[in-house]
């Protein structure tokens, strides 16, 4: 550290005070030795002592040195002159030797100046840059020098990696392989990326460059590329995964830009048929079947600008072996290579199409088997009915005793009753295929009902009640409805025993949006697990026993639910086991605008 | 003197029980069983009343009804469809045919017979 003193406003360091003391005492000095050695006639040293302080001032002082030289040329002839007057050779000796020592000066001063700049400007270099620079030998590899910066990028100071050999800082043996390669290639190499390994064996990404100084020696800069190098990571890290994820889709990927295809992924080259290198550069509506090109193009140019694409996204594909696909496609936005360019998904439903086309091809044999097995059905109940029929519409005429007219009867109802079976069972494959409309009308619900009772005979199997306001009036289809609240008590009829009670109950205010007409039984009841089954066709509650005990089918449940449903309602049941069950039936007063078809 | 009611039927038990429940209600059966015997019937001296089988061979109950109420110009001569085949009444709507009824296997009857009644009295 300098230490100061101030001389008048100049801020001088103790070391140039003691610089100048001794140019001074050496200047005046020789002044003296000249003088007293031309004086006592001595003429062998006396100029030369001159060069001392010269020299010393033009080398500490680079440019005030020729001031020095200046001073001393001029005291040199001054004592000069004095004594050899009027000896011109002498005077002119004199002169010459004046001249000689501004000279020396100048030429000292000058180089002197330029070796300090160029080692100030390398000593900045070294010390200051940012750059880790590190100075090895060629044949031993060992570090003969090198700055902090260098130290620091590896966690060391600069002092413990000299004599370090150079190759041992490499991650690993693969990178110091190729550095060996790169070194014995070429005397100076410039960009030579590669890592090095840290105090902990951390790899450290560098770019070094190197080049062989005079001697054994190598000089390095090295600079620090590991933000770069691991955003770069990241980037490829990235579209690494992304690129995994676009070739094991199911679905086809394909990725636009300026109408080409840039990108297509596995699923879509299976789809089309076409080879990756078939697809690409090519247009996407080169693939797309001749009628649905122009909505194609158009939903292109609708996907370019978000938001999503509305209207139609299913486009029919031609295979290369000449096959329509039928595809439903997604499009998004994104930048391929800084440029904006469309991602398209290809989602084939061609299958699904397929598919669906099966299940309706099936359930369309289905329901015509059902047509044709209750025709052939129905056809010889007709004799076993007609002929019943007639003996009984004339028992004494045909001789019949009183218990074989009750046993014929037996027979009639139950050829009456699979007639109802083979009804229902047609009646629901028709509800099933969606193929039944509504009769909407408006109509009185106590007449309605009233004819219900009378018709089925209730009135004679169970006690019933009825709450009914006069003036509730239904809009909806009379037949179906019919259908609904005649299955409802004759339900309530066959689950129970006598005495048999049911009670009809309109429950529903003036602010209800629907009507709902409660028919409550005093029955079996129905169990919480069978609540949710009996409504399925072809189900009994607990239909092993119950089957046994009343004359049931399963499937005028069903066709009620499904009645009330296109109607755009729906039916409750609460229900106590052995103590009875309430059906209730909820319609909307005002007919929906678009009626449920199909309430499953 | 009895009213004439055509049974157009291929199924020979039905035609056989359809001819005594007819005899017995009254009426003067005529048993064809196929259509185009039907239609020779008709042309020589038209029934009262048809009931119409639909699924026969060679000329279907349709086809029948078609050329009566057309090329034979019975218009107002009731028809009743009897057949087991299941949904018949759209059909029926759709023609939106007053003379034209549907009396659906197996009928019972009193149905037959009210079935019959209602046809005649038009």
């Amino acid at each position: 550290m300098d230490r100061f003193v101030t001389i008048w406003h100049y801020r001088v360091p103790h070391t140039d005070l003691v610089r100048f003391w001794v140019i001074a005492s050496l200047a005046i000095s020789s002044t003296f030795v000249t003088a007293l050695a031309l004086a006592g006639n001595i003429d062998t040293i006396y100029p030369q002592l001159f060069y001392f302080p010269i020299l010393y001032a033009s080398y500490f002082f680079p440019r005030r040195g020729i001031y020095v030289a200046g001073s001393c040329a001029v005291a040199y002839e001054a004592i000069s002159y004095y004594y050899s007057f009027p000896n011109l050779l002498g005077m002119g000796y004199a002169t010459g030797q004046g001249i000689f020592f501004i000279c020396i000066g100048a030429a000292v001063s000058y180089f002197t100046d330029k070796i300090r700049t160029s080692e100030a400007r390398y000593r900045s270099i070294f010390e200051y840059s940012q750059i880790g620079i590190v100075l090895f030998d060629q044949n031993t590899f060992a570090v003969t020098l090198a700055n902090d910066q260098f130290g620091a990028m590896l966690g060391y100071t600069a002092e413990e990696l000299v004599k370090t050999p150079f190759s041992h800082l490499f991650f690993n043996r693969d990178e110091q392989r190729r550095f060996y390669e790169r070194f014995g290639s070429s005397e100076e190499i410039v960009d030579f990326e590669t890592r090095l390994a840290t105090r902990g064996r951390e790899p450290f990404y560098v770019n070094l460059s190197w080049s062989r100084l005079n001697g054994n020696l190598v000089s390095c800069s090295v600079i620090d590329i590991n933000t770069r190098t691991q955003g770069k990571e990241a980037a490829e890290d990235h579209a690494a995964r992304y690129r995994q994820v676009t070739e094991s889709s199911p679905t086809g990927i394909v990725i636009i830009q300026n109408m080409q295809i840039i990108y297509t992924n596995p699923s879509f080259t299976t789809f089309s048929g076409y080879a990756r290198d078939d697809l690409i550069g090519r247009e996407l509506s080169a693939f797309v079947h001749a009628d649905d090109i122009t909505d194609f193009q158009g939903y292109l140019k609708q996907a370019e600008t978000p938001p999503v694409p509305s209207g139609k996204t299913e486009f029919r594909f031609l295979t290369k072996t000449g096959e329509t696909k039928l595809a439903t496609l997604f499009s998004t936005t994104i930048k391929q290579g800084g440029k904006p360019a469309l991602l398209v998904n290809i989602v084939d439903i061609s299958e699904r199409e397929k598919l669906k086309d099966q299940i309706e091809q099936d359930s369309e044999r289905r329901r015509g088997v059902i047509s044709t097995v209750a025709h052939e059905l129905r056809t010889p109940l007709q004799p076993i009915m007609g002929y019943l029929n007639l003996l009984m519409q004339d028992p004494k005429g045909f001789g019949l005793t009183d218990e074989t007219k009750n046993i014929l009867d037996r027979c009639l109802q139950s050829v009456d009753r699979e007639r109802q079976i083979i009804n229902q069972m047609l009646e629901f494959s028709v509800l099933d295929s969606g193929k039944t409309d509504l009769d909407y009308s408006t109509f009185s619900l106590s007449a309605l009902l009233k004819n219900i009772i009378e018709t089925g005979g209730y009135m004679m199997k169970a006690d019933i009640a009825i709450e009914i306001p006069l003036d509730v009036t239904f809009e909806a289809d009379q037949n179906k409805i019919y259908v609904v609240i005649n299955s409802m008590l004759s339900n309530a009829v066959n689950y129970s025993k006598p005495p048999r009670r049911i009670k009809i109950i309109y429950r529903s205010s003036g602010s209800d949006t629907h009507h709902r007409l409660a028919i409550q039984d005093n029955g079996v009841g129905i169990t919480g697990t069978q609540l949710d089954a009996i409504f399925e066709p072809f189900q009994l509650a607990d239909s092993e026993k119950l089957s046994r005990k009343y004359d049931r089918i399963g499937l005028s449940l069903s066709i009620a639910k499904k009645y009330i449903q296109m109607h755009g309602g729906y039916i409750s049941v609460d229900s106590i086991v052995s103590v009875g069950s309430t059906f209730t039936i909820h319609i909307p007063k005002i007919r929906p605008k678009e009626v449920v078809k199909d309430g499953t | 003197m009895a009213r004439r009611i055509m049974v157009v039927e291929d199924d020979q038990p039905i035609l056989e029980l359809m001819e005594i429940l007819l005899r017995r209600l009254g009426y003067e059966p005529i048993l064809v069983m196929n259509g185009l015997e039907a239609l020779e019937e008709v042309k020589k001296s038209p029934p009262e009343l048809i009931l119409l089988d639909i699924m026969m061979t060679p000329i279907n109950g349709w086809e029948i009804l078609e050329k009566l109420r057309g090329e034979y110009g019975q218009k107002d001569l009731p028809v009743l469809l009897f057949t087991a085949a299941p949904m018949v009444q759209k059909e029926v709507a759709k023609l939106n045919d007053p003379a034209l009824g549907i009396l659906q296997k197996p009928v019972s009857f009193a149905e037959l017979s009210a079935a019959l009644q209602k046809f005649l009295s038009r």
